[in-house]
């Protein structure tokens, strides 16, 4: 089962144990945790579910894809290179350790 | 397990008059219900209404036992699902991307809501529903669609044909009949712009959805035009209107968000204390089961997202107007894959650009006689009349 941390922005890290196969979204919810709003529920039809990877990590999880990172203009904060719609992030083992800083605001 | 207890006291035109009381005496004893006055199994839980939504593989969207298909001439997208809905999903998106809304859309939005305030008059009680919400509402969308020809008056007699139709329960004559006229002139001018685009592209719906390479059928194209006219109207001009009215009757918080800035907030709390659209339906796919309660294969539920904003898990003192929540998990744009399409053109209309301009140009304006403002709607909900005083 691959542990995934989030950050809040105010610092406050929390990990929590994903499903494999679940997106880190799927995982958010499951969780109750706050900074994912997820409005559309993984359809890609929204950017509430905006995450900023972890340097260290942005490799493995790899970059947001076409349409991803044209939804992502929607997103509520500042979109960087580490930016992702955690919808589109698929937990694996491979994924293990996770970590995933959430923006400020979702909406 | 047991079926949904029936409820068979509440009327149809009480739900109507205001449906909060009946949901939230559902939510606190009854949260899965059958209610005969609308022949739905009501869900009034924000947990259930988002779960049944986020898995349209047991909740189909298509509800066969509308008038929807008889007053839409047509199956729409919003009764489809998997692949097909995508399909004709997308053939629209493009028109609503990031980059047409802020470059295109955004613009033209300002401009005009600039063009509608400057014809109101000052100084004299006013009714912003039929002089600013309706009309302006109208007009973006028109030319959205890329249906500019059409009058404000067109775009809202058409949208007002369609809603009555598809609403159309009792399937009386006069709606279907109405919609029907609607339908030669939408019909009617859709060809000449299809025409019209496929010599000269641009951005507009009707253009994208013509010169795709691989465009989706013509009868498709045509039908999800008009849901868009039936479904664009009448949410963004409810949801200014009860912003308005929010602010208005709460104007320590309109000041507090005069000094922030937080219009879009005031939005989000607009939306989530009366939802444009109150209610939606799936049909199970399969035998199922929600909070104990057997729902067998086939049964048709209706989503009460105006009942889950006001649900009290999420919400404290839902029935209050509170900019400044430190959360809002509204269902009003729903969610899942048909999570309305129009959320961030709303958001940019309403949010950014109506809200600051109007209260900058209006600082005074007032509310005049708060109390013979009249609320109504169970699908839709929304005020039929603001009148105010533009100082």
């Amino acid at each position: 089962m691959p542990r995934l941390t989030f950050i809040a922005s105010q610092g406050t890290p929390r990990t929590v144990d994903a499903r494999s196969g679940d997106s880190a979204m799927q995982t958010a919810l499951a969780h109750g945790i706050d900074g994912i709003t997820a409005e559309c529920g993984g359809a890609m039809a929204c950017a509430t579910c905006h995450v900023y990877v972890a340097d260290e990590w942005t490799d493995r999880v790899g970059p947001s894809g076409e349409m991803e990172a044209d939804m992502l203009e929607f997103a509520a904060c500042e979109v960087t290179p580490t930016s992702r719609l955690s919808c589109q992030i698929k937990m694996t083992e491979a994924l293990d350790g996770l970590v995933l800083y959430l923006p400020e605001a979702q909406v | 397990m047991p079926l949904a207890p029936v409820n068979d006291a509440v009327t149809i035109t009480e739900l109507i008059d205001n449906p909060y009381p009946f949901y939230r005496q559902m939510r606190a004893n009854s949260p899965v219900v059958s209610v005969s006055a609308v022949n739905r199994v009501m869900l009034t839980k924000a947990a259930d209404t988002r779960a049944v939504k986020d898995d349209p593989e047991t909740w189909s969207s298509d509800d066969p036992d509308t008038p929807m298909k008889r007053a839409f001439h047509a199956h729409t997208l919003m009764r489809k699902d998997g692949e097909e809905h995508l399909r004709e999903r997308n053939a629209m998106m493009p028109t609503f991307s990031p980059r047409n809304l802020k470059t295109l859309w955004g613009p033209a939005y300002e401009k005009l809501a600039g063009d509608y305030l400057d014809r109101l008059p000052k100084g004299e009680v006013v009714d912003l529903f039929p002089t600013l919400a309706g009309p302006l509402a109208a007009r973006i969308l028109a030319d959205i669609l890329g249906l500019s020809e059409a009058s404000d008056d067109d775009m809202q007699f058409w949208s007002q044909a369609l809603i009555d139709g598809a609403g159309n329960f009792g399937w009386f004559d006069e709606p279907f009949e109405r919609v029907d006229r609607a339908h030669l002139a939408m019909d009617a001018l859709m060809e000449r712009k299809a025409e019209f685009y496929r010599a000269n592209p641009d951005q507009t719906a009707l253009s994208v959805m013509v010169n795709a390479d691989d465009p989706i059928a013509w009868s498709q194209i045509v039908a999800n035009i008009k849901i868009a006219i039936g479904g664009g109207i009448n949410e963004p001009r409810d949801a200014l209107l009860t912003v308005l009215y929010g602010l208005l009757t709460n104007p320590d918080q309109l000041d507090e968000i005069k000094r922030t800035g937080q219009w879009g907030s005031a939005f989000e709390e607009a939306i989530r204390w009366v939802a444009p659209i109150q209610v939606s339906s799936r049909r199970a796919t399969r035998d199922t089961q929600i909070r104990g309660i057997d729902i067998p294969a086939g049964t048709v539920v209706m989503t009460c997202q105006a009942s889950s904003n006001h649900d009290e898990d999420l919400f404290e003192d839902g029935h209050l107007f509170n900019a400044f929540r430190a959360r809002n998990p509204h269902q009003s744009f729903g969610s899942g894959p048909h999570h309305c399409m129009g959320t961030h053109l709303a958001r940019m209309m309403l949010g950014k650009i109506m809200l600051p301009m109007i209260f900058d140009r209006f600082p005074n304006m007032e509310l005049v006689q708060p109390e013979t403002v009249v609320w109504k709607g169970f699908g839709f909900r929304g005020p039929l009349n603001l009148p105010v005083r533009l100082n």
